[in-house]
C-alpha cells in the first residue's frame, strides 16, 4: 500500500498536470485516498489491457453453435472426389480431419481404378498447401484484383471478337464434361475459335489409326484383365502410360494364380529401354527404337498370313480374343497395323473396347503443330492455355511468346503463365466443384473438401463471368448433370456426391466397319544411335515438379531421386568409357549418365518432366551444414528438359529421335540414388524366391508362420497382426511409397541426404537384377519393417526404446529413444530410418498436411514402418465403439490401400479365415532372411516366373 | 596418555629387520617400525596378524553382486515386464554381465574404504613423522619404556649393533 | 631376502642408486620448470584437444548428421575409437594388476604411468558412446535411476547398457587403485616440498600417510586384492565390448571368438601404447636408469605375443566363415579382403600381424627408435582392426539393397584427434604433477642384483 501511495504523489507531482486534465482519473478530489488509488490502478489497468488488444491480430472467429452433422472432431472424414493428376481420373476418398483433407486413397467401388491410387495422385494433395501457389491473378506479372483481370481481359477480347481465327484455347486433354462445355460456351463469342487439346504425353498416333481403320478419332478401353496373352511394343502400360492404375488393376488380376484360373496371362515386351512394364514381362524382347515399328509390321504379316513364325505369333493366334496387343509409337501407320493385328485376332469387342471408348487422352498432335505455326506466324491474337504447360513441354512452343494475349489459368507460375500477360489462377481440385468422364459412361465428380486458400477462382466461372454469365461453379456443374438426369436430380446428385461417379449413358461412337490400312513404308532402321524420351510413373509430364515427394520418390528402376538422366546400355557405355555420373551431352542436352541393364545397345533414354521452372524452389531442400551439397543441378532446377528434344513428325509428337550420339563432355554429376546396382550375387542370396507354375500347383501349403520347435514366450493371444507382400503383383509402382510417406508424415531430406543414404523413406521397393546385365531379370520387393517376433532391434535397445506389442507389432517409442542406431546396426533387413537432423517442418502451410494421429519426429531419433498402428487403433475403437470384433479388411495400412495391383494383405493371422492368414498358406509364402530366426511377420509370396527370358529382337 | 618410547634410526632394510627381531626378541615392545616402503619379511618380524580386509572384500562382493542380480530381475520380470524381442521375462544369462561387474565395483571400493578407516587415513590427517625423511630413505623403530626394566643403555648398545644412526628418548603424547 | 636373489636375478634399476637417489631422480621433473620441448607437446597436445571440442560442439549443435554415416553405416568412426581407445587402456591394468600377480617385479618402473595412461584412455573412449548418440543430452537414461514415469526401467539384456556399466565400474576401479598405488608417493613428495599452498595440496591428497609399517601392511594387501579384482575385471570389459557385435545378428560381428580375440587385441595395442609413451618419457624425464631397455625388450615380447593370438583370431573368422558355408558370413570375409575397403583391412594385416614379426630379433626388440616406430603402426593397425569390423560388416549386409559405402565427414576426423589432444594433454600434465614412477615400489626392489651393503 504505502508504496503505491509513494509512487501515485511522485506522478501527481513530479508531472506537473494539475488541471491540464481535468478529467484524468490519476487527479482525486479529495487528494489521495483508497479510492484514488483504486482508480489509478484501474485506469492503468484499462490503459494496460486497451494497449494490448490494439495489437490482438483482428480474425474472424465463428463459433460453431451449431455442430456440423456427421463430423466429430478428431474423427476422419471421407468424401468422394476424382483425382485430376493426371487424365486418367481415378477415383478418390478424400480423408479429411477437421476439415482439413490430409490424405487421398482410391475409391474401391471406382470402376476404373478399383481402389488403387498411383503415386502421382496420392502426393498431389501437397499441392493444396503449396505455398508458391498463385494466390489471386496476375496481370504483367503483378497481382490485380479479379475485377481488374476481368475487365482488362474483356477490354481485349471485345476487339477480337469479330476477328476469325484469331482465338484459341489451348488445354490438355480435358476429362471433364462440364468444362469442355464451359470452354464451347466462351469460344461461342468469337469467331472460328477452337479449342484445340494436346497431351504432352501424347498418344495421338491411337486416335488417328482408329480414325483411318475405325472412323472413329477415340482412344480405345483396353480390358487386361481379359487377356490372357498381351504383347506391348514400348508401351509402358504399368508406368506412366494412359492410365496405369487402371491397367495394373487388370493386368495383376489376370496374373493372380490364387484367384484367375490357368492360364495366367502371358506377357511379352518389346522395347528399347527397361521399363516397369518390360520388368515384369515373361519375355522381353530387347529392340531398337527404330526397329520396333518393324516388329509390328512383321507380327502384322505373321498374323495376317496365320503362320506364325515367332512365339509371339503363336501365341497370340492361340488366344483369339484373348489377346492383346498394344504399341506405344507414335506412328499412325504402325497404330493402324496395331489395329489390324488385335482386328485380325478379334481382340476389339473383348479386350479392347471401342464402344465404350476411353477419353483419357484426346489430344490431337497435328492441331497443337498448326498452333505453334499459326501462333509464329502471328495468325494468333489470343491464346487461352487451361492444364497445359506448352512453352515447357512442346517442341517449339516458345512460338506461344509471338502471341500478343496470353491468358493462362495455371495453379503456378509455370513457363506458360510465367510469359503470359495474365494469368488467372484456376483451383486445387480439392477446392473446385467439377466432374470427369475417363471412360465413357463414367462420370466422376469432383466436390470441395476445403474452403479454398487464396483468392482463385475456378476456371468455369472465369468463363462464365467472360461469357457474361457468372454463375458458381457448383450450378454450372449441377446444370449439365441435371440435363443428364432430369428426372429425380437431387436423389441421384446425393447418390452420386456419396460414391463419387454415376454410371451414364455411353455416348456409342458410331465406329464403322474395319477397313485394313494401306501399309507403311517400311522405314529402314539405320543402325546409329537413338534417343527416346520417355515419362517416368513419378514425374509424368513435369506439370507436379513442384512436389518435393515426387522428387526424392526412387526411379521404379534406376532408384535415382532428384534428377533425370541419359541412360545407356552397360556395353555402350563400356565401349564410351562412360560411368554413372559421367555428363553426356546428347542432342545439345548435358546430363548426368546412368547406366541401365536391359536397354538396348544404341539407346540413349532420358526422362520427361525434369528441369522445370516450377522445381527451382527446392535451393533450401535438405539440412544446411558445412559439408551439405546443393539439391539444385547446375542450371538451378531439378533435372534437364528434355520435352525440347521431341518433335513432330507428320502430324504426330514423336519421341524417339534417331541419329543423336552420346558424347563424354568429361565432367560428372553425382546423382542420389537410393540403391546401387548390386546382385544378389553368387551363390545367389534366396532374398527373391521364384516358382514356376507348375511347381506351384503341386506346392504343398506353407506351414504355419507361427510354429516353433518349442512353445513361445510370449504367445499372441488376441490379434496376431501380420501381412503378405504378393511378388509376382508388384509391380514396383511405388504408389505405396508415397502413400506412407503422406500417411506417416515422413518429411523430405532433400537430394544431399538422400545421396548420404539417408533417405526417410519407411516403405522401399527394393529392385533386383539376375541373369546376365545385358538382359537381365527384374524383380521388385517392397521393404519395410517386418515387425520380427524375435526382434533384434529391441534386444538391442539400451533404453527400452523399442519394445514388442501383445499384438506381434514391433514399437518405436520416439520419446525415449536417444539414438544410439544399434536398433538400425542390428536390423537385418535395414528398415530402419534415423532422423539425422532436425528436417525442414518450417512450412507451416505445408504441415497442415500432417496426419495428426501419427508423431512428428525430432532429430535423433529412430522410426521405421509401424503397420500404420494410429490406423489399427482407430480401427478398434470403431469395433468397441459398434461392440463387435475387428473384421477382416477393416484394418488397411496406406500402402495396402493405395496399390493398384493389390498386392498387399494385412490382417490378424490369429484369425484363420483372414485373408492375410490363407495367403501364409499359400504354397507361395516365403519368408526374407528366415533362416536367421528373427521370424518376421511378414510374409512374401514369390515371383511366378516363366522362363520366357529375354532376346534381342 | 603420555609414555616414554625409544626412536632408532637406520638407513637400510636389513639393519631394521634385524633390529625389529632382536627387540622383539629381548622381549621389548615395538611400538610401531616406519619405513619408505613395504619391508619385507617385516610383518612377521613385527608379528603382525595378518590382515583380514580379504573378508570384507569377500562380503562386499557377495552383498554386490546379490542386490544387482535382484534388481535385474525385479525391473525386468516383476516391476516392468516387457517383451523384448521374444525374451523371456527373466532373461538371466543377459543379466549376467552387469551383476558381475558391480559384484567388482562393490568389493573394490568397500576394501579400499575399510582400508583407509583402518588405517585411520583420511584427507588433511596431520602426519606424524618420526623423522622427516622416513618417506624418503630412512627406517625407524620406535621402542615403548614400558616399565622400569627397560634399561635405555642396553637397548641403545642393542640397536647401534645393528648400525642406528641415531637413538633417542622421547616423549610422545598418546597416539593409536 | 635379498642375498639369494642376487646372485639369480640382474639389476632392475640400473646405475646402483640408493634410495634417496631414487626419490631425486623420480622426483627432480616434477620439482624443475618445464622445459620448451614439454611445451611443444603440451600446446600441440592442447591445440589437438581443442580442434575436437570446436568438431563435438558443432555436432551436438546440428546433428549427428554432420558425421557421414547413413542408414546402413550406424556407426563407424564413433564406436571404433571408443573400442580403441578401451584396447588401449587395457595395458596399464595389464601391467599393474597381472603383472604384479604373476611377481613380475620389472613392473614397478612402468606401473604408475601404465595406470595413468589407463585413465586417460578410458576417459577417452568414455566420452564417444555419449556424443553418438543421436540426443546426448540424454545419455544418462542408460542407466536406471528411480523416477515418476511410472515403472520405467533400462533393458539389462543390452549389451550397450553392459557397456554403460562395465566401463564406468572400470574407471572407477582403475582410478581406486592408481590413486591407492599413489598414496605413498604423495608423502613423499609433500615431505620433499616447501612450506606452502603445493604442500597443502600433496598433504590432503596423501591422507597423512606416515610410513608405519602397520599402515604397509595392511596397504600390500589392499594392493593384492585390487589387482585380483582388476584381473578378471579388465577382461570382462573387453569381453561386454565385443559382445556389442558378437550378440548381434550381423555376418562378420555374429562370432563366439570375439571376446578372446578382442582382450588379446587391446592388450596388444595397449603395450604398443605404452611403448611408445615410455621410450619418450625415459628420454624426456631422463630416468633411462628406471625404463631400462630391459623394460623395453620384455614389453616387445609381450607384443610379439598377442600379436600372435591375435593373428590367429584373424585366421579362425577366416576359416569358420568359409567353413560354416553361411554365404553371408563368406561374403563377408571375403568383402573385407577383396571389398572396398580392402586398403583398410590389408593396413590392418600388415600392420598387426607382419610388422611386430620384426620383433623376433634381439636386434630390433634392443633397438629404441625401432620399437617405437613399431609401436606406433600397431597403434595405426589396431585402429583399423575396429574400423574394419565395425564398418566393412555394416556396409554389406543381408540385402544387397541396402549395400552403401562410408565415407568420414572433417567433423569425424577433428573428434578423432581430438581424442588424441585428450589423451596426450592429461597425460603430459600427469607427468609434471605426479611421480611417474612408483618410487614405493622401485625401493623395494632396488636391492635386487646388488650385493647387500656391507657393514659401514
Amino acid at each position: 500500500m504505502q508504496h503505491y501511495w509513494k509512487s501515485l504523489e511522485e506522478r501527481e507531482h513530479g508531472a506537473l498536470a494539475e488541471g491540464e486534465f481535468p478529467e484524468n482519473p490519476l487527479q482525486t478530489p479529495a487528494g489521495r485516498n483508497r479510492r484514488g488509488f483504486l482508480k489509478a490502478a484501474g485506469f492503468s489497468f484499462a490503459s494496460a489491457v486497451l494497449a494490448g488488444c490494439r495489437r490482438a491480430p483482428v480474425g474472424k472467429a465463428a463459433p460453431n453453435l451449431v455442430q456440423p452433422e456427421g463430423i466429430l472432431p478428431g474423427r476422419a472424414v471421407y468424401y468422394a472426389s476424382t483425382c485430376t493428376a493426371c487424365p486418367a481420373g481415378c477415383g478418390l476418398l478424400v480423408k479429411t480431419r477437421d476439415g482439413r483433407p490430409i490424405k487421398l486413397e482410391g475409391n474401391p467401388e471406382h470402376p476404373v481404378s478399383r481402389g488403387g491410387l498411383c503415386a502421382v495422385g496420392q502426393a498431389s494433395i501437397l499441392g493444396l498447401y503449396d505455398r508458391l501457389r498463385l494466390k489471386q491473378p496476375l496481370a504483367g506479372g503483378k497481382a490485380v484484383t479479379w475485377d481488374e483481370a476481368d475487365r482488362a481481359i474483356l477490354a481485349r477480347l471485345d476487339s477480337l471478337r469479330s476477328l476469325p481465327g484469331a482465338v484459341r484455347f489451348l488445354t490438355g486433354t480435358i476429362t471433364s464434361p462440364t468444362v469442355a462445355w464451359a470452354i464451347g460456351q466462351f469460344l461461342k463469342g468469337f469467331r472460328e475459335a477452337q479449342h484445340i487439346q494436346y497431351d504432352a504425353l501424347s498418344s495421338s498416333a491411337i486416335l488417328d489409326a482408329h480414325q483411318r481403320t475405325h472412323g472413329v478419332r477415340v482412344l480405345p478401353r483396353y480390358r487386361f484383365e481379359k487377356a490372357e496373352v498381351i504383347v506391348s511394343f514400348d508401351a509402358d502400360f504399368l508406368g506412366a502410360w494412359i492410365s496405369p492404375v487402371e491397367f495394373t488393376a487388370g493386368y495383376s488380376a489376370a496374373r493372380n494364380p490364387e484367384l484367375t484360373t490357368p492360364p495366367l496371362a502371358w506377357h511379352a515386351q518389346i522395347e528399347s529401354r527397361m521399363s516397369l512394364t518390360g520388368s515384369k514381362a515373361d519375355r522381353r524382347i530387347i529392340a531398337a527404337p527404330d526397329e520396333i515399328d518393324g516388329l509390328v509390321a512383321r507380327l502384322a504379316g505373321e498374323i495376317e498370313s496365320g503362320r506364325p513364325e515367332g512365339e509371339l505369333a503363336r501365341r497370340l493366334l492361340a488366344a483369339r480374343g484373348r489377346s492383346l496387343v498394344l504399341s506405344a509409337s507414335q506412328d499412325p501407320a504402325t497404330q493402324a497395323l496395331v489395329n489390324q493385328i488385335n482386328h485380325r485376332l478379334g481382340n476389339y469387342g473383348a479386350t479392347i473396347d471401342l464402344d465404350q471408348p476411353s477419353y483419357q487422352r484426346r489430344g490431337n498432335d497435328r492441331d497443337a503443330e498448326n498452333l505453334l505455326r499459326e501462333a509464329d506466324a502471328g495468325k494468333i491474337a489470343a491464346l487461352f492455355v487451361a492444364g497445359a504447360n506448352p512453352v515447357y513441354d512442346l517442341p517449339g512452343g516458345e512460338a506461344v511468346r509471338k502471341v500478343p494475349l496470353v491468358v493462362s489459368f495455371a495453379e503456378r507460375l509455370d513457363e506458360t503463365a510465367a510469359i503470359a500477360h495474365y494469368v488467372c489462377p484456376d483451383r486445387h481440385a480439392l477446392e473446385s466443384w467439377g466432374d470427369a468422364e475417363p471412360v465413357s459412361g463414367v462420370t466422376g465428380i469432383l466436390q470441395p473438401v476445403i474452403q479454398p486458400l487464396g483468392g482463385t477462382r475456378q476456371l468455369v466461372e472465369t468463363l462464365a463471368v467472360w461469357a457474361g454469365a457468372p454463375r458458381p461453379a457448383c450450378e454450372i456443374v449441377r446444370e449439365r448433370w441435371r440435363e443428364q438426369h432430369p428426372d429425380d436430380f437431387e436423389n441421384f446428385w446425393e447418390a452420386t456426391l456419396e460414391r463419387g461417379f454415376a454410371a451414364r449413358e455411353p455416348k456409342q461412337p458410331q465406329a464403322r466397319a474395319f477397313v485394313s490400312p494401306q501399309p507403311p513404308r517400311q522405314n529402314t532402321s539405320q543402325a546409329g544411335w537413338s534417343l527416346v524420351l520417355y515419362p517416368t510413373p513419378g514425374m509424368l509430364d513435369g506439370r507436379h515438379a513442384y512436389n518435393p515427394w515426387l522428387h526424392e520418390l526412387p526411379d521404379p528402376i534406376t532408384k535415382v531421386t532428384w534428377d533425370n538422366y541419359a541412360s545407356l546400355a552397360p556395353g555402350a557405355a563400356g565401349k564410351l568409357g562412360i560411368t554413372d555420373g559421367d555428363v553426356i551431352r546428347v542432342a545439345g542436352l548435358e546430363l548426368p549418365a546412368v547406366i541401365q541393364p536391359g536397354q538396348h545397345e544404341r539407346t540413349v533414354a532420358v526422362a520427361l518432366g525434369y528441369g522445370s521452372r516450377l522445381s527451382e524452389r527446392f535451393a533450401q531442400a535438405g539440412p544446411e551444414w558445412i559439408e551439405a551439397l546443393p539439391t539444385l543441378g547446375p542450371n538451378g532446377r531439378i533435372g534437364w528438359n528434355a520435352a525440347p528434344l521431341a518433335r513432330f513428325e507428320n502430324g504426330s509428337l514423336r519421341y524417339v529421335r534417331a541419329g543423336v550420339e552420346p558424347v563424354k563432355t568429361g565432367r560428372r554429376w553425382e546423382l542420389a540414388r537410393t540403391q546401387d546396382h548390386h546382385s544378389l550375387g553368387s551363390p545367389r542370396r534366396p532374398i527373391i524366391q521364384e516358382i514356376s507354375p507348375e511347381e506351384f500347383a503341386t506346392a504343398r501349403p506353407a506351414g504355419d508362420p507361427r510354429e516353433e520347435l518349442w512353445p513361445p514366450d510370449h504367445p499372441f493371444t488376441g490379434h496376431r497382426w501380420a501381412m503378405t507382400v504378393d511378388l509376382n503383383a508388384c509391380t514396383g509402382c511405388s504408389a505405396c511409397v508415397i502413400a506412407c510417406q503422406v500417411e506417416n508424415n515422413t518429411p523430405v531430406v532433400g537430394k544431399d541426404e538422400v545421396r548420404r543414404k539417408r533417405e526417410m523413406h519407411w516403405m522401399r521397393i527394393d529392385r533386383y537384377y539376375s541373369g546376365p546385365p545385358e538382359a537381365p531379370e527384374v524383380a521388385h520387393q517392397p521393404m519395410f519393417c517386418q515387425q520380427c517376433e524375435h526382434a533384434g532391434c529391441e534386444t538391442v535397445c539400451p533404453v527400452l526404446a523399442t519394445v514388442h506389442s501383445e499384438e506381434g507389432l514391433n514399437q518405436q517409442v520416439y520419446n525415449r529413444c536417444v539414438g544410439t542406431r544399434y536398433c538400425a546396426n542390428n536390423c537385418a533387413y535395414k528398415a530402419r530410418r534415423f532422423n539425422w537432423f532436425e528436417y525442414a517442418r518450417q512450412d507451416r502451410l505445408a504441415n497442415l498436411v500432417l496426419n495428426p494421429d501419427v508423431t512428428v519426429r525430432s532429430r535423433g531419433v529412430m522410426e521405421k514402418c509401424t503397420f500404420c498402428v494410429q490406423r489399427i487403433q482407430e480401427a478398434k475403437m470403431e469395433a468397441r465403439r459398434l461392440g463387435r470384433a475387428v473384421r477382416d479388411g477393416e484394418v488397411q495400412t496406406a500402402c495396402q490401400q493405395s496399390c493398384p495391383a493389390g498386392a498387399i494383405v494385412f490382417g490378424d493371422l490369429n484369425d484363420p479365415k483372414s485373408r492375410v492368414a490363407q495367403l501364409m498358406r499359400s504354397g507361395r509364402r516365403y519368408r526374407v532372411l528366415e533362416e536367421i530366426n528373427s521370424r518376421p511377420s511378414v510374409g512374401y509370396l514369390k515371383v511366378v516366373r516363366r522362363r520366357g527370358g529375354q532376346r534381342h529382337g | 596418555m603420555n609414555r616414554r618410547v625409544l626412536v632408532g634410526i637406520f638407513t637400510c632394510e636389513e639393519d631394521i629387520l634385524g633390529a625389529t627381531r632382536a627387540a622383539r626378541a629381548r622381549g621389548l615392545r615395538v611400538v610401531d617400525v616406519f619405513a619408505p616402503y613395504a619391508v619385507h619379511g617385516m610383518d612377521r618380524a613385527m608379528g603382525l596378524r595378518p590382515s583380514r580386509l580379504s573378508l570384507v572384500c569377500l562380503l562386499a562382493g557377495a552383498t554386490g553382486a546379490v542386490l544387482k542380480l535382484w534388481f535385474e530381475i525385479w525391473t525386468a520380470a516383476v516391476d516392468w515386464p516387457v517383451n523384448v524381442g521374444g525374451k523371456p521375462w527373466n532373461s538371466l544369462p543377459a543379466f549376467v554381465p552387469i551383476t558381475f561387474e558391480v559384484m567388482v565395483l562393490f568389493a573394490g571400493l568397500a576394501t579400499v574404504a575399510a582400508f583407509l578407516l583402518k588405517a585411520g587415513l583420511r584427507p588433511g590427517r596431520k602426519p606424524r613423522l618420526v623423522d622427516p625423511r622416513i618417506t624418503d630413505d630412512r627406517f625407524a623403530l620406535v621402542l615403548e619404556q614400558a616399565d622400569a626394566s627397560f634399561d635405555v643403555d642396553s637397548v641403545r648398545g642393542l640397536l647401534s649393533r645393528f648400525n642406528a644412526t641415531e637413538v633417542e628418548e622421547r616423549v610422545e603424547e598418546g597416539r593409536r | 631376502m635379498a642375498e639369494p636373489c642376487s646372485v639369480l636375478t640382474r639389476p632392475l634399476i640400473e646405475g646402483g642408486k640408493n634410495l634417496a637417489q631414487v626419490t631425486g631422480d623420480v622426483c627432480a621433473p616434477m620439482e624443475r620448470r618445464p622445459g620448451a620441448l614439454w611445451w611443444v607437446a603440451f600446446l600441440t597436445a592442447f591445440g589437438m584437444l581443442a580442434a575436437g571440442v570446436a568438431a563435438v560442439t558443432y555436432q551436438i549443435a546440428t546433428g549427428i548428421g554432420v558425421w557421414g554415416l547413413n542408414n546402413t553405416v550406424g556407426w563407424a568412426f564413433d564406436i571404433t575409437n571408443f573400442v580403441f581407445w578401451i584396447g588401449i587402456g587395457h595395458a596399464g591394468t595389464l601391467i599393474s594388476a597381472i603383472l604384479f600377480l604373476l611377481r613380475q617385479r620389472w613392473r614397478t618402473s612402468v606401473n604408475r604411468a601404465a595406470e595413468a595412461m589407463t585413465l586417460f584412455a578410458v576417459i577417452c573412449a568414455g566420452i564417444f558412446p555419449v556424443i553418438h548418440m543421436g540426443r546426448p543430452w540424454l545419455a544418462y537414461w542408460i542407466f536406471p535411476y528411480p523416477n515418476f514415469r511410472g515403472p520405467l526401467w533400462i533393458n539389462f539384456r543390452s549389451p550397450l547398457a553392459w557397456d554403460a556399466f562395465a566401463i564406468s565400474t572400470y574407471f572407477i576401479i582403475s582410478a581406486t587403485f592408481w590413486y591407492v598405488g599413489l598414496i605413498p608417493d604423495l608423502a613423499t613428495v609433500r615431505d620433499r616440498a616447501r612450506p606452502g599452498l603445493r604442500r597443502k595440496i600433496f598433504e590432503f591428497f596423501s591422507l597423512g600417510w606416515d610410513g608405519s609399517c602397520r599402515t604397509w601392511h595392511r596397504y600390500e594387501k589392499v594392493y593384492l586384492l585390487l589387482a585380483g579384482l582388476a584381473t578378471p575385471l579388465v577382461v570382462s570389459v573387453h569381453t561386454i565390448v565385443s559382445w556389442d557385435f558378437a550378440t548381434s545378428v550381423i555376418p562378420g560381428w555374429h562370432a563366439t571368438i570375439f571376446p578372446p580375440y578382442f582382450v588379446a587385441g587391446a592388450i596388444f595395442s595397449g603395450m604398443a601404447m605404452v611403448l611408445t609413451l615410455m621410450i619418450v618419457a625415459r628420454k624426456a624425464a631422463h630416468l633411462e636408469d628406471y625404463i631400462t631397455v630391459r623394460h623395453i625388450e620384455t614389453m616387445a615380447k609381450l607384443v610379439i605375443a598377442t600379436s600372435g593370438m591375435v593373428a590367429l583370431a584373424y585366421g579362425t573368422e577366416f576359416f569358420t566363415a568359409q567353413y560354416s558355408g553361411n554365404l553371408y558370413e563368406r561374403f563377408v570375409f571375403l568383402n573385407r579382403a577383396a571389398g572396398p575397403f580392402a586398403w583398410a583391412y590389408w593396413i590392418m594385416v600388415g600392420c598387426n600381424v607382419g610388422v611386430p614379426q620384426l620383433l623376433w630379433f634381439r636386434r630390433v626388440r634392443t633397438h629404441l627408435a625401432a620399437v617405437f616406430v613399431i609401436s606406433l603402426l600397431v597403434n595405426v593397425g589396431m585402429w583399423f582392426e575396429r574400423f574394419v569390423i565395425i564398418v566393412t560388416s555394416l556396409h554389406r549386409d543381408f540385402l544387397p539393397a541396402n549395400w552403401t559405402s562410408y565415407r568420414p565427414t572433417s567433423i569425424e576426423i577433428a573428434t578423432l584427434v581430438g581424442s588424441f589432444g585428450l589423451f596426450f594433454t592429461c597425460f603430459l600434465v600427469f607427468c609434471r604433477v605426479l611421480p611417474m614412477i612408483a618410487m614405493g615400489e622401485v625401493k623395494s626392489v632396488l636391492s635386487y642384483g646388488h650385493k647387500p651393503k656391507e657393514e659401514a
